[in-house]
């Protein structure tokens, strides 16, 4: 059917330019594909990708790390860093994907402020996310080594690479193995390994992380969740990015 | 012109309704960039330094989007972008799905993550589904009401 219609098309197409150009109208003509609109889509998304990127370049924390100076102690679950005058209270599971953003974004901050004596940071090892590993457990493991790597004195190194080798929800999680051969390369010292493989600590993170889930204080929207960070008992609305500064202000 | 009314509106709504998704959902992550992070790092595909620039571009080209769409320019070319965008989403929230991942950002622990998991992977794949067709509306019939593309029309 195609050569016949299309033939019979052309001859109908023809006749209305004849008769168009009987009334003295010309058709416009058959001119190439009009480009304009991929260019101009083109121009604006190239726009849109620069600005995401300048964002996300302005806004990447320093790079320059900044040298942890501060000793820390461990009591159950809770590992208090610095001595400074300003308690801050973090509440944090290393499954967690916002605890890892937290410390990325003010881990430097934290670092800078303890070193400068000005505040004691109290991290509370949480584990609330231990099901969403399989096996499952991977957040109370993750906090139990964290917790060893205290007496092991690799503890603020330690921390951070808890959080820079942080497995996604749904995997496996790191294996002890894994857990310990990174505390072994730090330099644990004592019996880390058997802290780690043996959940010295994880009597205690059950408990504690029992008694922040049952903290009305530290609730929000959806209850209990991490990071939580609080001061003077006060939980701190983390979107507002300068509390830690706030804080150190109001002494 | 009377006669193409119907479809005109059709094409005008799936427009809108398209552009409102794109800046709304484009805002929303422009303004919590770490929540952005988190959530593309959440289907595990993409390595770390692919994560941080994917978070970092993908709101602003949903917003550019959006406005183009709002404006009416280039609608064909820019339904043929958004369908394509919304097949890799569907593409992300299907191998999630099919890999057991908890797609949640699940920072908020405690009982309930079950059951609730799996009905939202169906409604997200639904809702991308009729996103899709609406692009695909657009690109089959790009015309519509009151957009730079008809302007002198």
């Amino acid at each position: 059917m195609g050569g016949a219609s299309r033939n019979d098309k052309k001859r109908r197409q023809e006749a209305s330019d004849r008769r168009l150009a009987a009334a003295g109208i010309r058709p416009e003509a058959k001119s190439a594909p009009d480009r304009t609109p991929l260019i101009v889509v083109g121009a604006v998304v190239v726009v849109a990708v620069v600005v995401g990127l300048a964002v996300w370049f302005v806004n990447r924390p320093a790079t320059e790390a900044v040298t942890p100076a501060y000793a820390s102690e461990v009591s159950g679950a809770v590992i208090a860093a610095g001595t400074g005058p300003v308690v801050i209270d973090v509440y944090e599971d290393y499954l967690c994907p916002q605890c890892e953003r937290f410390a990325e974004r003010y881990g430097d901050e934290l670092t800078a402020a303890l070193n400068r004596n000005e505040i004691t940071v109290r991290y509370h090892a949480i584990a609330i996310l231990d099901p969403l590993t399989n096996p499952e457990g991977y957040s109370t493991r993750a906090a139990n080594a964290v917790v060893c790597s205290v007496p092991a004195g690799i503890f603020p190194a330690y921390h951070g690479w808890l959080f820079d080798s942080q497995p996604v929800e749904g995997s496996a999680g790191l294996t002890d193995e894994e857990l310990i051969a990174a505390g072994t390369e730090l330099g644990a010292t004592g019996n880390f390994a058997g802290c780690v493989t043996g959940g010295t600590n994880s009597p205690a993170i059950a408990i504690e992380t029992g008694t922040a889930a049952a903290d009305p204080s530290l609730r929000g929207e959806r209850g209990f969740g991490t990071p939580t960070v609080a001061i003077d008992g006060t939980k701190i609305d983390l979107n507002r990015t300068s509390w830690l500064q706030d804080a150190i202000a109001a002494g | 012109m009377q006669r193409y009314l119907v479809p005109d509106v059709i094409g005008t709504l799936a427009r809108c309704g398209l552009a409102a998704v794109w800046l709304i959902s484009g805002v929303l992550k422009a303004v919590d960039p770490d929540q952005t992070y988190v959530a593309v790092r959440a289907y595990d595909v993409l390595p770390e330094a692919g994560v941080e620039i994917v978070a970092a571009m993908l709101p602003w080209v949903e917003i550019a989007l959006g406005v183009l769409l709002v404006v009416g320019a280039g609608t064909r070319v820019v339904a043929v972008a958004s369908a394509a965008v919304l097949l890799v989403f569907i593409a992300g929230v299907t191998q999630a799905w099919a890999r057991g991942l908890s797609i949640d950002c699940g920072c908020f622990g405690g009982g309930g993550a079950v059951a609730p998991g799996e009905t939202a992977y169906v409604e997200e794949l639904l809702r991308d589904t009729g996103l899709v067709l609406l692009a695909a509306w657009l690109i089959v019939r790009p015309r519509t009401l009151i957009a730079l593309d008809t302007r002198g029309n």
